[in-house]
């Protein structure tokens, strides 16, 4: 398995280069680039500028694990608005292009958000019948697209079968699950989605969750890597019963207060650790 | 009906001298549905294909026009609801315009005025102002039968005019049925019914049909003025709903 962590980590006085040098530095083989976080990676960076970045990237010794974005939950597939709609396929249509200019198969989509004002039902209609044209294009590209399990987040596929049941119904193997361990939260426990999951699997979001504090406030129930409920052992044993064999990616939401750049380097150790299986 | 006659018969001329790329008409007792496929004019999809889903395989005692998302009508369209409501059939105009930009729906507003005699009000959004209560989320119909459908986020209210408001949200008349053309029925929907179709919502389903199962036979089972849905012209009529066994 190989290691990448979200640019997004990277502080914004840093600066890219700066950035790179340290996730190099720090042990990772390669970085998440997330669509509209960062001002190197936006919906209006050009293909010219986004060869540059994958030229800087590899400059640094590392390669991009797959391209990510947090712009769907302003403006999901699922919307009801068709204007709305149209933007979130947009989004996806530039994360698969960026991704092959960038080199790697694997995006990730925040599939759905199911609210009080959009209920369930049409939510999930709308995001298969969205999805099926999508995955048309995803596999043209040869890239594959992660529904990440946001569970709590986004109130939907909240279960490891329901989600299994919407990956049947899309029915594409250009289509899967981008599986995030922290997000179960109390709901369930992520060695058990991988298990259920398996080859469906495009990439694996790393973190800890405190499955008892529930959201309060500002206060993340996400922690650092074996600071919190996930049994990890277990989730080492489900990989490797799997044969999971791709990316690890780091996603910190609860960021270090101090010395930020020491976040970088304890995480990638830990992973190491859950690599090695020295739990 | 609200139109003129001098605009009547244009558009009946029009429609007679179109190619007619398929026959809904039947001169027997046959009755049909028939989804009215708006192309670019229909804002939403998923709408046309929830009146499609949910009307494949019912037998039916009344024609009827589905004109699903409606943003524009263009004459083709008018044409085709001008002509079922002259046969005596049913026409259920869904608005789409909720989600209109201005001009858009300035333009949508000026076609239900003019070739219909429709009076809306601009889109109302029906969740965007803080409440201290929690919202209902449903439209409540109240003819022909009641029942509650999930709003779609912003609604076109129907204004003050000749008709019966069968459908509230918010306070708001957002659904008016009118008698129109020979014995015709007109039904607006200023919240959209289609996407609850579309996602399995039981209780919609029920509601159209019993829209679609009221009232007397077609005028053309006895010889009367039938429908030409061949006016539809260039636009996509799909014929849903089997007809009804003769009774």
């Amino acid at each position: 398995m190989k290691k990448a962590i979200g640019d997004n980590m990277i502080r914004k006085e840093w600066g890219l280069e700066k950035g790179l040098d340290l996730v190099k530095q720090a042990g990772f083989d390669g970085i998440e680039l997330w669509l509209g976080d960062m001002p190197w990676f936006q919906l209006t960076t050009a293909d010219v500028e986004v060869r540059e970045l994958r030229r800087k990237i590899e400059n640094a010794g590392l390669v991009v694990s797959n391209v990510s974005t947090g712009l769907h939950w302003a403006s999901p597939l699922s919307a009801r608005d068709p204007t709305v709609r149209g933007r979130a396929v947009r989004i996806v249509e530039r994360e698969i292009e960026t991704a092959v200019l960038l080199g790697t198969d694997a995006i990730l989509l925040v599939a759905g958000l199911v609210t009080e004002e959009v209920p369930y039902n049409e939510v999930y209609q709308r995001c298969v019948e969205a999805l099926r044209p999508l995955a048309e294009q995803a596999a043209r590209a040869g890239v594959r697209i992660g529904c990440e399990n946001c569970n709590a987040e986004h109130r939907f596929l909240i279960s490891p079968r329901e989600f299994w049941q919407f990956l049947n119904d899309v029915n594409s193997p250009a289509v899967g699950i981008h599986l995030d361990v922290g997000n179960i939260h109390d709901t369930g426990f992520a060695e058990q989605w991988i298990e259920i999951h398996g080859p469906r699997i495009t990439r694996i979001h790393l973190k800890d969750v405190m499955k008892k504090r529930g959201r309060c406030g500002d206060q993340s129930v996400y922690t650092n890597l074996f600071l919190g409920d996930n049994n990890w052992p277990a989730i080492r044993a489900a990989l490797t019963k799997v044969g999971y064999d791709g990316w690890l990616v780091a996603e910190m939401e609860a960021r270090y207060r101090y010395a930020p750049d020491q976040q970088f380097g304890d995480t990638a150790r830990a992973m190491d650790r859950l690599i090695s299986g020295r739990l | 009906m609200g139109m003129t006659r001098r605009r009547f018969l244009g558009y009946a001329a029009g429609a007679a001298t179109l190619a007619l790329p398929f026959d809904l008409v039947r001169p027997d007792r046959s009755h049909w549905a028939a989804v009215l496929d708006l192309k670019e004019s229909c804002s939403l999809r998923e709408s046309l294909a929830g009146y499609e889903s949910a009307l494949t395989g019912l037998a039916l005692r009344r024609t009827a026009l589905i004109v699903p998302a409606a943003l524009t009508l263009p004459p083709p369209a008018v044409r085709s609801i001008v002509s079922c409501l002259q046969a005596g059939g049913i026409v259920l105009l869904e608005s789409g315009a909720g989600f209109a930009a201005g001009r858009d729906f300035r333009a949508h507003r000026v076609a239900l005025r003019d070739y219909l005699h429709l009076r809306v009000e601009a889109p109302v959004p029906l969740w965007s102002a803080p409440t201290s209560a929690p919202r209902i989320p449903y439209v409540d119909y109240t003819w022909p039968s009641s029942a509650k459908v999930r709003d779609f986020s912003r609604a076109v209210p129907v204004g003050r005019q000749a008709g019966e408001v069968i459908a509230w949200v918010d306070g708001l008349p957002v659904a008016l049925k009118r008698r129109s053309g020979r014995g015709g029925t007109l039904i607006f929907l200023g919240s959209p019914l289609g996407p609850a179709l579309w996602a399995g919502d039981a209780q919609a389903r029920r509601w159209l049909v019993d829209v679609l199962g009221l009232d007397q036979p077609c005028s053309c089972a006895n010889g009367g003025v039938a429908w030409d849905a061949s006016a539809a012209g260039p636009l996509g009529v799909v014929p849903v709903a089997a007809p009804a066994s003769v009774r």
